[in-house]
């Protein structure tokens, strides 16, 4: 058995790496991921997550009802970290598949795969509670700056953590991003990461201060130009799990149940099988005897 | 005339009084009956100053004086002044909490909480809860018995802290050296947590000197644990009541001291009846589901008819229940309830509940059904299960959840070595062959983990003619993932098949998967690779070393 698969078993059973080990890990997927395109090509059969949360719990519970990997091929849709107490096993987990089996697992990165993001919902705290020190969370969020920002999946479905740009008309407007950075606080990069569909006609500001509102037609034309028939997306908490909107051209995924272990939604994976039918698998938070021990912590004041 | 009125009777008081001293037994009691007599001539200041000191001196005498005192002094509040004073019958009656007749100190005990229960709240503070916690921390095991009786007295007036202290020194004596003193401690923890209105130290503290009692070494001591259940019980919300009192029942009712056993079967029916039909309607699910836990483990202690009368309605609601942790607290459980109500019974009214949870939509409520099928397989027998269960157990390989899936093959497995190769050869094989045109990868992929699966238990001929060409031609599949599972199962089947069949089949496959665009599939093709040299050339060791051993 190699170290990877080693580290894997680990991680699995929730139990953090050493600070070297992550180092190291986190080298080698730079290498992988460097490699990957803005718009990342995937090929159906793959199966589609949501928000994680560092929920590492559920995520299991995720893996169960979908399938392991290599077994089940994944696409992950950003903001594995965060908010959840987990928040560095789960991305370690995420990352190491990734490493291990990069055609079987695509990871995009989410605005809290963020510095100053993470600095203020939990992962930084967690990382230095965990290891003493900033390095593990330097380590991560460098690689946090090479993720890609979007996949396409045989040339027909667009995933994407937020949703669209009124600067970007065509994915390959995406494709030309320098995406190696922090995400910025506005622009093209920034709205993938931070928009949010709307029964609107038009664009519109977004409450939440950084990327847009998007409307129907906004979609419409966009899948149209693209000649793509759907958007994929996640960001927003759907107490069923995922949500079609604007006459199924766009649907949200979310995949962390019961999110922040406290809003009693359920959660859902969309399994797209090899001629991209679609299968929404719903699944209900991990029961109690299912988690590890239960943090004696108190919540931190960022929990909702 | 004040002092005449007062005078004049007093001369036969001097007389009650010397025969307190008397050599004869006889007239020592006759005295003692008395008492109150004596006490009222003295006048309450003078019972106080000298009579009661007096008697605190006397506890050398014979049992059946001490008997009387004890008990007389119990009804001297009135001759001493009243509850102001009350507290000055405490010290000959503590002195009498010490000695070695029982039968005296319990009646020591019962006065001294008598007067307790008067005496005004600063009184009790200052001397009753000193006087219990004396005894409590006795030198003496006798002292240590009798405060156990105590406690509920003093600790409704104590103070946060002194009440603290008076559990934490219950605590002690439910863990005491003696078995005397825990059997003490047992039989008062009722009375004393009755008098607890802190809810959180009844279900931290009590509970857990509850739980100690009842695992305790003497089987004395349990059981008069067990006769606590009921009050204990009542203390606690129901969901604790069910959660942590039920299954001290049912440990009891295992106990290994017949005593405790028969204690707890003299109790249980009604128990049960009161438990039953009122928690299974509970309002709330968590009562419900602490109770599906704890029930079933009832049936096996009630036997059959008791079982059918009175648990099987509830089995039957709560397998209903609409909370799925209800359904499944019971369902894996069920295999207790299997043999004690009989085979008939189990297929006429639990059987249709299960087929109907079978399809329940919480899949582990779904996936508890599953691994309860070898079970139910093996007491049911071939025919009936065919019949009923047979194709239940087909779909779920088609189930969404990819867990239950995994299940539903290893459940496979099971039931073909419950019913022999043959059967499956029949009935799973070409059924589960079946499923490998889906057009979902994740399902055909189900059916190469049976396939692997099965394999060792058919035997090598069944694999190589029906199974292994499905394998084959799976390697072959547009999807990576099915190919390097290919090359996982054929990995796994090599160590079951003969060398021909490896060289000529397995072998050609894996070398063109180990071709394959895709870079998993090259890895887990070059895997079982390895994994045929091996096998082969230990196969080779093997038949040469034989070889060897003949010639030689």
């Amino acid at each position: 058995m190699s170290d990877l698969d080693r580290q894997i078993e680990q991680l699995r059973r929730c139990e953090p790496l050493k600070e070297s080990e992550v180092k190291a890990l986190c080298m080698k997927a730079m290498e992988i991921l460097v490699e990957e395109s803005n718009v990342q090509r995937v090929d159906a059969p793959v199966t589609i997550c949501g928000d994680i949360h560092g929920q590492f719990y559920d995520m299991k519970e995720l893996f169960k009802v979908g399938g392991n990997c290599p077994q089940t091929n994944y696409l992950f849709m950003g903001d594995f970290v965060d908010r959840g107490f987990y928040s560095v096993e789960t991305f370690l987990l995420l990352l190491a598949l990734k490493v291990r089996y990069p055609d079987r697992i695509t990871l995009i990165r989410g605005n809290h795969e963020s510095r100053q993001i993470t600095q203020v919902y939990g992962f930084y705290d967690e990382c230095v509670r965990k290891y003493g020190s900033v390095n593990v969370w330097r380590y991560c969020t460098d690689i946090f700056d090479y993720l890609s920002l979007s996949a396409l999946i045989d040339q027909r479905i667009f995933c994407v953590h937020g949703g669209l740009s009124p600067h970007i008309k065509t994915l390959d407007q995406i494709r030309v991003i320098d995406r190696k950075q922090e995400v910025p606080h506005d622009g093209p990069m920034c709205d993938l990461l931070w928009s949010d569909p709307e029964d609107i006609d038009d664009w519109a500001i977004s409450p939440r201060g950084a990327g847009y509102l998007f409307g129907g037609e906004v979609v419409s034309k966009f899948n149209r130009d693209n000649k793509i028939e759907l958007i994929c997306r996640a960001h927003q908490l759907v107490m069923e799990g995922y949500k079609w909107m604007f006459n199924s051209q766009l649907v949200t995924v979310w995949s962390a149940p019961n999110y922040c272990y406290r809003c009693g939604n359920v959660a859902a994976i969309l399994e797209l099988d090899e001629h991209l039918n679609k299968k929404f698998a719903v699944f209900e938070a991990a029961p109690q005897e299912e988690r590890g021990l239960p943090s004696k912590k108190p919540a931190p004041d960022y929990f909702l | 005339m004040a002092s005449n009125m007062v005078d004049e009777p007093l001369y036969p008081i001097a007389i009650l009084i010397d025969e307190l001293k008397n050599d004869d037994i006889q007239l020592r009691l006759n005295s003692i009956r008395r008492l109150t007599t004596i006490a009222r001539a003295l006048g309450e200041e003078r019972t106080r100053k000298e009579l009661i000191p007096f008697l605190s001196d006397c506890n050398d005498d014979d049992d059946e004086v001490l008997l009387a005192m004890a008990e007389e002094l119990g009804n001297f509040i009135q001759y001493v002044g009243g509850i102001e004073h009350a507290h000055c019958l405490l010290p000959p009656l503590e002195t009498l909490c010490a000695v070695e007749e029982p039968v005296v100190r319990e009646k020591a005990v019962e006065s001294l909480c008598k007067i307790g229960s008067q005496m005004k709240e600063q009184y009790v503070v200052d001397h009753f809860i000193p006087l219990t916690k004396r005894l409590g921390a006795g030198e003496w095991f006798t002292a240590r018995v009798s405060s156990c009786g105590l406690f509920y007295v003093g600790y409704p007036s104590a103070t946060d802290l002194l009440r603290a202290d008076l559990r934490a020194l219950y605590g002690q004596l439910c863990h005491d050296d003696m078995p005397m003193v825990r059997r003490a401690a047992a039989m008062n923890l009722g009375k004393f947590a009755a008098t607890i209105d802190e809810p959180q130290y009844i279900k931290t503290e009590i509970l857990t000197f509850f739980k100690d009692l009842t695992q305790d070494d003497q089987d004395s001591v349990r059981l008069l644990a067990v006769e606590g259940c009921a009050a204990i019980g009542k203390l606690l919300d129901r969901q604790d009541c069910v959660a942590h009192v039920l299954p001290v029942i049912v440990a009891f009712s295992q106990d290994k001291s017949w005593r405790v056993r028969f204690n707890v079967a003299n109790q249980l029916y009604e128990l049960c009846e009161a438990i039953g039909s009122e928690l299974a309607s509970d309002t709330s699910q968590y009562v419900r589901a602490a109770l599906a836990s704890n029930i079933m483990g009832l049936a096996p202690l009630l036997g059959k008819e008791v079982t059918i009368e009175q648990l099987l309605p509830i089995f039957l609601s709560l397998l209903k229940d609409e909370f799925p942790d209800v359904r499944l607290n019971i369902i894996s459980k069920l295999d207790q309830v299997n043999q004690v109500i009989g085979i008939d019974l189990l297929s006429q009214s639990l059987l249709p509940a299960i087929v109907e949870l079978a399809e329940d939509r919480h899949w582990r409520v779904r996936l508890a059904i599953i691994e309860y099928i070898p079970l139910l397989a093996s007491q049911l027998g071939v025919e009936f299960f065919d019949d009923k269960l047979g194709s239940l157990c087909m779909s779920w390989l088609n189930d969404q959840v990819y867990s239950i899936r995994e299940a539903a093959t290893v459940n496979l497995k099971r039931l073909a070595e419950e019913f022999g190769p043959e059967w499956a050869q029949t009935h799973i094989v070409p059924q589960v062959l079946k499923l490998i045109d889906n057009n979902h990868y994740l399902y055909r992929m189900t059916v190469l983990f049976a396939i692997s699966l099965l394999a060792p238990v058919v035997g090598s001929e069944v694999t190589c003619s029906v199974m292994l060409p499905a394998v084959i031609s799976a390697s072959k599949d547009r999807v990576p993932n099915i190919r390097f599972n290919v090359a996982k199962m054929l990995q796994n089947l090599v160590p079951i098949l003969e060398t021909s069949v490896v060289e000529q089949t397995i072998r050609p496959c894996l070398l063109e998967l180990n071709e394959d665009p895709d870079a998993d599939v090259r890895f887990f093709a070059d895997q079982a690779l390895q994994k045929c040299d091996q096998v082969i050339s230990q196969r080779r060791a093997g038949g040469d070393h034989r070889m060897g051993g003949v010639d030689g």
